[in-house]
């Protein structure tokens, strides 16, 4: 166990060391984008924006396996799962969700738009760690507590589809928004590699923080065993 | 086994109270199945670790909290009780058994107004009457029923269940109390995760108890309904806690629309406002969640009612009285003193057409209750950030409010197109519905 939070604790370091290299190197070395860009310099944002996205689905999906498993089969890796999940899911959640607002007040010109659906879901899905998270906090651990809070995680995902819909209709009767394809927005290979340096960063980060959060969660739960013995 | 007086024993933490409401179909079994044979002879599955589920056949049942609203009488309680088991009770039998338990000087008190003592004596009574007043063989379920009882309550407890066990009815007691476990033919210990069982000394003396009373065909979900009903009538908290936020925001509306240069562009600013109140009154936790979360009341509920409980909940604690007349409310002050110059076609077309976003309205008051009763599954409800689950519902509202600006820039059509607000409303209405089906459906299975 101290072996493998230590490994944890190795990652997360190298993890945050690599995310501020990105961001110096974005902020000071990558170059302008060129093509139909309201604000060329704001895509600066996007080295942090894009990777902590794909890492927020990672948390999402772990959040997601984790309460399934709870909830059909009551497993105990399922729970801590869904412990990790919602913990990662709101730090990264929220990071898109900041950035991507930042990023779309100076491109969209508004901060949020209820007809795109990434952002909508991210929205969605961090509301729904956020109270995981608080609830986790506030509720005694127990059996009823796992299930109620599982099937909250559940009812997270369901919304997914239905926001997928209700974006789908709003959509129709709104103009679309920019959407960024490396070809048409003239990103040069520079960027697509500083972008993947960034990705890489941050999935280091993640797996060390994920490692250092599952540590934590199991010696919780044994001293709450030995508490239990006491009682 | 029928006639038998079992008493599950065991330290603090061991499972009792589990037990218990795992027998009742309150709690979630990890593996096995709860089935309860019923007055017919038949097997029936209560629940099982797979999600299926089903009410229990009539009983009686005391919970280690009292299980009771404090809006209610002592008197209605006791009603209550023998009603969702289909026995009808009228005031006579009720006065007898208040009288027999020593309560029929509170008969009209609420229960809030009760001791803890005088409480506990009436979740018990709760808990026996059904049983003792059935002419068929019923179970009584009651956890650490003589927690608070004065010596001579005991006594008539111990002899009440002498009483039915000698007419055939089965009583499981979870308890601490040596007197009560002297009343039982069979003791179960759980210690450490273990089962041992021992043969009891079945003390106790017979007494006599009320006759039986007919039964009456009442579903337990019209029951719940009408309950509901009642306990808003006689302290309108919900209407009330509604209403007032709503209206708050009306008058907000108000001040903000005289000030603000709108035009035809922007008449999705002037749905939105109009149709703000309603959605308010919608979102805002109903006061049956409280009632419910109250001493475990949703709990008994719950298990007496089985799974039909959470559907007819969403239902009859969500706001259904004051969207629509919110809304045209709304909308005869707002588009008064609006700058928008409305002509009076577009203005009668709007109060024409304002009901159906409003009645739309409704469907979102049912999915924002089923959200709230989801959160209220949680231990301590009232710590949980209920309101961050809600944001899903915004995307109704913004279909309302865009149907309602349709109708006032371009008149109500029913041409079944995207862009026309019968379908934009019905969109509303699905996805409300999905959200609902998603809150109430996942717990439940």
């Amino acid at each position: 166990m101290a072996d493998t939070t230590h490994i944890g604790k190795i990652l997360t370091k190298c993890g945050l060391f690599f995310i501020f290299l990105t961001a110096f190197l974005g902020l000071f070395w990558a170059p302008t984008v060129t093509g139909s860009w309201k604000s060329p310099e704001a895509y600066r944002i996007l080295y942090w924006h894009v990777p902590i996205a794909w890492i927020t689905i990672i948390s999402y999906t772990f959040l997601f396996v984790g309460a399934l498993s709870w909830y059909s089969k009551r497993k105990e890796w399922g729970w801590n799962l869904v412990v990790v999940g919602s913990e990662l899911s709101l730090i990264f959640g929220l990071g898109a969700i900041i950035s991507g607002t930042i990023w779309g007040s100076a491109e969209w010109g508004v901060p949020w738009d209820w007809t795109d659906l990434r952002l909508n879901t991210f929205g969605l899905l961090t509301a729904t760690s956020l109270f995981l998270v608080l609830a986790r906090e506030s509720q005694p651990d127990g059996m009823d507590t796992r299930d109620t809070l599982s099937s909250i995680g559940l009812f997270g995902f369901a919304l997914v589809p239905i926001t997928l819909i209700a974006t789908t209709w709003y959509k129709n009767r709104h103009p679309g928004i920019i959407i960024i394809e490396s070809e048409e927005s003239g990103l040069s290979s520079e960027i697509l590699s500083l972008m993947m340096m960034g990705a890489v960063s941050f999935i280091i980060l993640f797996i060390g923080l994920s490692i250092v959060s599952y540590s934590t969660i199991k010696l919780e739960s044994e001293l709450q065993n030995k508490q239990m013995k006491f009682d | 086994m029928k006639g038998e007086v079992v008493a599950l024993i065991g330290e603090n933490g061991s499972g009792k109270s589990t037990i218990i409401e795992s027998l009742c179909g309150i709690t979630p079994l990890k593996k096995g199945v709860v089935h309860w044979t019923t007055e017919s002879n038949i097997y029936k599955v209560i629940r099982d670790s797979e999600g299926r589920r089903n009410p229990p056949p009539p009983m009686g049942l005391t919970l280690q909290d009292s299980g009771m609203c404090g809006e209610e009488t002592v008197s209605e309680r006791l009603h209550t009780a023998l009603s969702v088991s289909g026995l009808d009770a009228n005031e006579e039998v009720i006065a007898k058994l208040l009288y027999d338990w020593n309560l029929n000087h509170r008969s009209k008190s609420r229960i809030s107004q009760l001791s803890g003592g005088l409480k506990r004596r009436l979740a018990v009574l709760c808990g026996l009457a059904p049983v003792a007043l059935s002419d068929s063989d019923r179970i009584a379920i009651l956890d650490e029923p003589s927690e608070g009882l004065d010596l001579n309550s005991k006594r008539l407890l111990m002899d009440w269940i002498k009483t039915l066990s000698s007419l055939n009815n089965t009583i499981l007691i979870s308890t601490h109390d040596q007197d009560i476990i002297n009343c039982a033919n069979r003791i179960i210990e759980i210690n450490n995760g273990s089962i041992s069982e021992e043969n009891g000394k079945n003390m106790g003396n017979k007494c006599k108890i009320p006759d039986f009373l007919p039964r009456k065909n009442q579903d337990a979900t019209f029951t719940l309904i009408k309950w509901a009903f009642r306990m808003e009538l006689r302290n309108p908290i919900d209407t009330i806690g509604k209403a007032t936020p709503a209206i708050v925001a009306l008058l907000l509306a108000y001040t903000l629309v005289g000030k603000l240069e709108l035009n035809s562009d922007n008449y999705d600013l002037l749905a939105a406002l109009i149709l703000a109140p309603s959605f308010i009154t919608c979102i805002v936790s109903p006061a049956l969640v409280s009632r419910l979360i109250e001493d475990g009341s949703g709990k008994w509920w719950n298990s007496m009612v089985g799974p039909m409980s959470r559907p007819a909940n969403s239902i009859s604690g969500s706001s259904l009285l004051l969207p629509i007349p919110l809304a045209y409310l709304s909308c005869f002050m707002l588009m008064d003193i609006s700058s928008l110059e409305l002509s009076s076609e577009v203005a009668d077309n709007v109060f024409l057409w304002l009901w159906l976003p409003s009645l739309v309205m409704l469907d979102l008051a049912v999915a924002a209750t089923g959200i709230h009763l989801l959160v209220s599954d949680l231990t301590r409800a009232n710590a949980a950030a209920s309101p961050l689950l809600l944001v899903t519902l915004a995307w109704p509202f913004l279909e309302l409010t865009d149907a309602l600006s349709t109708i006032m820039a371009n008149g109500m059509s029913f041409e079944l197109e995207f862009q026309n607000p019968l379908i934009t409303c019905l969109i509303a209405s699905l996805s409300s519905a999905m959200i609902w089906i998603a809150a109430i459906y996942i717990p439940e299975s």
